[in-house]
């Protein structure tokens, strides 16, 4: 990533889309909008000091939601560029709201509310379509309860999840747990307000709230104003700290999930949706349990599929260091239903085709291996680039030509043109690059055979 | 002197196509809709089947 950055032959046009392509192969003409950042470029150092100080919490994309970040933002830590960005859809200021706090906070004076989205120009020989891949929402599965039930999360939402820099810091915190913690600091948080109203009251009387509160109710100050105050205060403050007393009292018996369920094929060889194999779900689905009990050596993961797909290089040794390393269960079957037991527990209904039974069984946490779905707005890109799609609307390529769209000059790589893993996604990238720059090339040759 | 590539998405595949370019010489625009570049790579915490660090 820092490479792509630094390279002195690539222009990064990051927070930029494809507005308009005209010509052919080795003379397009492309009109590329640079959105506004509200930010510049060449003056945010990416020290984070607005984002430090913004008040504007949004919903953290990256961490696919399971954290907030502020509405002055770098997309990750290690983004690159580092610029920063104000999200126009939450900025107070931008929303014709007083604010202009990061304004003020930022040294380097990068902020700009008058910056406006830019048109760009660009001649070009060849292009790359590497637009990549949607996770699939299982929302669309109602008997998986995903959204319904806290502790069914993706396949990328447990990513972040393992992750040290993550909203866990790598801890296989439960999501139902995680929302009584924010629950208590929310609580915290207010018992702090009103317990400084009541301190200022008790100082002001003399007298302790709950003793004064006694004889208040026994009858003692009928008639008193600043009393009966008093006591609404009392009253309220003890309805916030009955019940965050009760969700600590919880919050102490809270563990890190170690009993984790694995659901393959989720909208993926599903006649419903895609009937396709994602290719990287399994195998994704066994990194994930690798890693959860290197964190806890306790974890025991259940991978519930149809079958293993493990058919790249070295990736059925993996699976099998898997089952006998890292406490991996394999069941070959498909899950007809999740529900909610007790302690927020999901419960696994699935038929297990070895002993042609249906089970149940309660996990602490289950993961759904979502299918790889087009991405959004790939219709309208294909459009305006002018390349048509297959009936998934993944770019259409042929059996023997995988990265030529259907458009002279125009290629494919990676999940744009259809499901693929890493290693899958870069020898594709090459092969994308090696083509474009055939035409690159040639049209070098062409000005030299024209000046000869 | 050659002609511009522009490559559109800044995930891995777009990332690996903009380097094999800008390597051979030819001046790369990459496009990426998002404030950086990284794609879902940059979401994972390692990658199999070796566990390597996603970035
Ligand atoms: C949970 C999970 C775990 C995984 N783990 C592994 C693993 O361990 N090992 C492995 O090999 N594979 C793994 N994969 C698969 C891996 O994520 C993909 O193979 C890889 O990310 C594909 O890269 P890409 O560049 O094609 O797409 P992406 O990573 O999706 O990148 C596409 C980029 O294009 C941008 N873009 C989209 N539309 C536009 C547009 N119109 N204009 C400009 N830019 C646009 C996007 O913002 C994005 O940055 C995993 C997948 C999932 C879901
Ligand atoms: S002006 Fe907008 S981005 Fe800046 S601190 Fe206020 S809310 Fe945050
Ligand atoms: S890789 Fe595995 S989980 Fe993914 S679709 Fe194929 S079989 Fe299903």
């Amino acid at each position: 990533m820092l490479d792509v950055g630094r390279h002195p032959n690539i222009e990064l046009l990051a927070y930029s889309e494809v507005e308009k392509v005209e010509g052919e192969a080795g003379d397009f003409k492309v009109t590329v909008r640079r959105k506004a950042r509200y930010v510049e470029e060449d003056r945010c150092t990416g020290c984070g000091a607005c984002a430090e100080k913004c008040p504007t919490a949004v919903p953290d994309a990256f961490n696919e939601g399971l954290g907030d970040r502020s509405a002055i933002y770098s997309y990750f830590a290690q983004g690159i560029p580092s610029t920063h960005t104000i999200d126009p859809d939450h900025c107070r200021q931008l929303n014709g709201k007083k604010c202009g706090i990061c304004a003020k906070t930022c040294q380097a004076e990068a902020i700009n509310f008058e910056q406006e989205d830019r048109i760009i120009e660009l001649d070009i020989g060849a292009i790359i379509i590497a637009a990549g891949y949607d996770i699939f929402d299982p929302s669309l599965i109602p008997e998986y309860r995903y959204r319904e039930i806290a502790n069914v999360v993706t396949a990328i939402e447990f990513e972040r999840l393992l992750s040290a820099s993550g909203p866990t810091e790598g801890h296989m915190d439960r999501p139902s747990d995680r929302a009584v913690e924010a629950e208590i600091e929310a609580l915290e948080k207010k018992a702090k307000k009103s317990q400084k109203a009541l301190d200022k009251l008790e100082k002001k009387f003399d007298e302790p709230s709950a003793a004064f509160y006694g004889k208040y109710q026994a009858g003692e100050y009928k008639g008193d104003e600043d009393r009966k105050k008093w006591a609404d205060k009392y009253t309220s403050h003890v309805k916030i700290v009955d019940p965050l007393e009760e969700l600590k009292k919880k919050a102490e018996g809270f563990t890190v999930a170690k009993r984790l369920a694995f659901i393959q094929c989720v909208g993926s060889r599903d006649f419903r949706f895609y009937p396709f194999c994602s290719g990287y779900c399994c195998m994704h689905s066994i990194k994930e349990a690798i890693i959860a009990q290197e964190h806890e050596l306790e974890t025991h993961s259940t991978i519930f599929g149809m079958d293993i797909r493990a058919i790249g290089k070295g990736f059925e040794e993996y699976k099998i260091r898997g089952g006998n390393n890292s406490n991996i269960i394999y069941v070959r079957g498909r899950v007809a239903e999740i529900t909610e037991g007790p302690n927020h527990n999901p419960v696994v209904t699935y038929e297990d085709t070895r002993e042609r039974k249906v089970k149940n069984q309660e996990f602490d946490m289950v993961v759904l291996a979502t299918a790889c779905a087009p991405i959004k707005g790939i219709d309208t890109l294909a459009k305006t680039v002018g390349v048509e799609l297959d009936k998934y609307n993944f770019i259409k390529t042929g059996s023997l030509s995988p990265v030529d769209t259907t458009t002279p000059g125009i290629f494919v790589c990676g999940c744009a043109e259809s499901p693929m893993d890493v290693p899958e996604s870069v020898a594709q990238a090459s092969s994308a690059a090696g083509r474009a720059a055939e035409i690159a090339f040639q049209s070098e040759l062409e000005k030299e055979k024209a000046v000869a | 002197m050659s002609k511009d590539i522009l490559v559109i998405g800044g995930g891995i595949a777009g990332m690996q196509s903009s380097l094999d370019l800008a390597d051979m010489g030819i001046k790369v625009h990459l496009i990426e809709k998002l404030p950086s570049i990284g794609g879902k790579m940059a979401q994972l915490d390692k990658t199999f089947p070796t566990n390597d660090c996603a970035i």
